[in-house]
């Protein structure tokens, strides 16, 4: 599985033997006019919030201050920024991995 | 479901006392009287202080009127998306019948901590996801995605306008077992340790492996871990006794976005 160091802009530093143990695999998937990230699997912290990684794809997509990222949880629903991603992946979690759609419009309400 | 309609009316008519006061280092001039004011314990700060805000606007300076509007609690910004008694229960000492003092903020919004979701159109938009995503642990998302926006509103009118009979007309069906199944598949539920406001959401299944009805003493032994035994359970300012039946609890005493949010005390073993 492809790793995620980059994910962490460095913010935290993990030595190698826990960090697959402890992070938790996401799968990040474009919908809509949204650039598309060619690297679709990541590992993150699992106390990361949904708006790390909202931020985290909007400077990997180096994307205008003005536009804004919306994620959703298997084209369901929209999780709160504050929510973290251990909460979402051990209630939406499919087959280990934890699947996000991003876009820049609302896309399913 | 429909014979406890009674513990559904209780539930919706709790309310909480709250004194506002003004942030003296906001204030131009004299120093305004408290703002008191009974909440529901179901709804949400910025949908039920439009006359707060009006209030103290007169002792705002102009550069502040049109701010995001943010309160807090002994130094604690407030989620303004979380339940009102939510907040209550977590930050308010247990038997402290006086009023709960807040300070209300017109400048210094707390961008770290609180997430900005601070009108009625992010309110809205924050709580249809609630209810969808209650939906897909109830029933796969099926009740939700099958009504019509019209549904939707009424349950968001329902709850700003304090309309209990309007609410539970749609809410009814969303709390019903889907089609010939007893009970949910999972039960939408935040659990909460302490006062900073984290919480744990995992799958809870409302059935024993042997099919049984699990009940809150199931539910805590689920929760504790050989070092940290949970101990008691309450929601809306109550404790909850053992033997109540998640089932049971998820249609009667879920919050209007339908999750059950508890607060568990646990003791270390």
């Amino acid at each position: 599985m492809a790793d995620a160091e980059e994910a962490q802009s460095g913010s935290t530093s993990l030595t190698p033997t826990d960090k697959d143990a402890s992070k938790i695999c996401i799968l990040l998937n474009a919908t809509g006019n949204v650039p598309i990230i060619k690297k679709r699997t990541w590992t993150v912290d699992p106390n990361k919030t949904v708006s790390w990684i909202q931020k985290f794809i909007h400077k990997y997509l180096k994307l205008d201050a003005s536009e804004q990222i919306f994620l959703y949880v298997n084209q369901t629903f929209a999780p709160a920024p504050d929510q973290i991603i251990k909460n979402l992946y051990d209630c939406h979690g499919t087959n280990g991995k934890l699947v996000l759609y991003y876009c820049k419009n609302q896309a399913w309400g | 479901m429909a014979h406890d309609r009674e513990v559904l009316r209780m539930i919706w008519e709790g309310q909480i006392a709250i004194c506002f006061q003004a942030d003296g280092d906001e204030i131009v001039g004299l120093k305004p009287e408290p703002f008191y004011l009974m909440v529901s314990r179901l709804s949400y700060l910025p949908l039920v202080t439009d006359k707060v805000r009006k209030y103290f606007s007169p002792y705002i300076p102009n550069e502040h009127q049109e701010g995001a509007v943010w309160f807090d609690f002994n130094g604690t910004p407030l989620r303004l998306h979380f339940p009102i008694g939510v907040l209550f229960d977590l930050l308010h000492p247990e038997g402290d019948t006086a009023p709960w003092c807040l300070t209300i903020h017109f400048s210094h919004f707390p961008e770290e901590t609180l997430v900005k979701l601070n009108t009625k159109e992010l309110l809205e938009s924050h709580y249809m996801s609630c209810l969808k995503e209650a939906d897909v642990l109830k029933h796969r998302g099926q009740v939700i995605s099958s009504m019509q926006k019209k549904d939707h509103n009424q349950l968001w009118l329902g709850l700003i306008n304090d309309k209990f009979d309007q609410f539970w007309a749609v809410n009814r069906r969303l709390m019903e077992p889907y089609s010939d199944q007893e009970s949910f598949k999972n039960i939408p539920i935040r659990i909460y340790y302490d006062d900073d406001f984290t919480y744990t959401q995992k799958l809870i299944s409302p059935l024993s492996e042997s099919g049984q009805k699990k009940n809150l003493a199931d539910l805590m032994a689920e929760l504790s871990t050989p070092v940290r035994k949970a101990v008691g359970i309450r929601t809306h300012g109550i404790d909850l006794h053992e033997e109540t039946q998640l089932q049971w609890m998820s249609e009667h005493m879920s919050y209007p976005d339908n999750f059950l949010h508890l607060s568990i005390e646990y003791k270390n073993v």
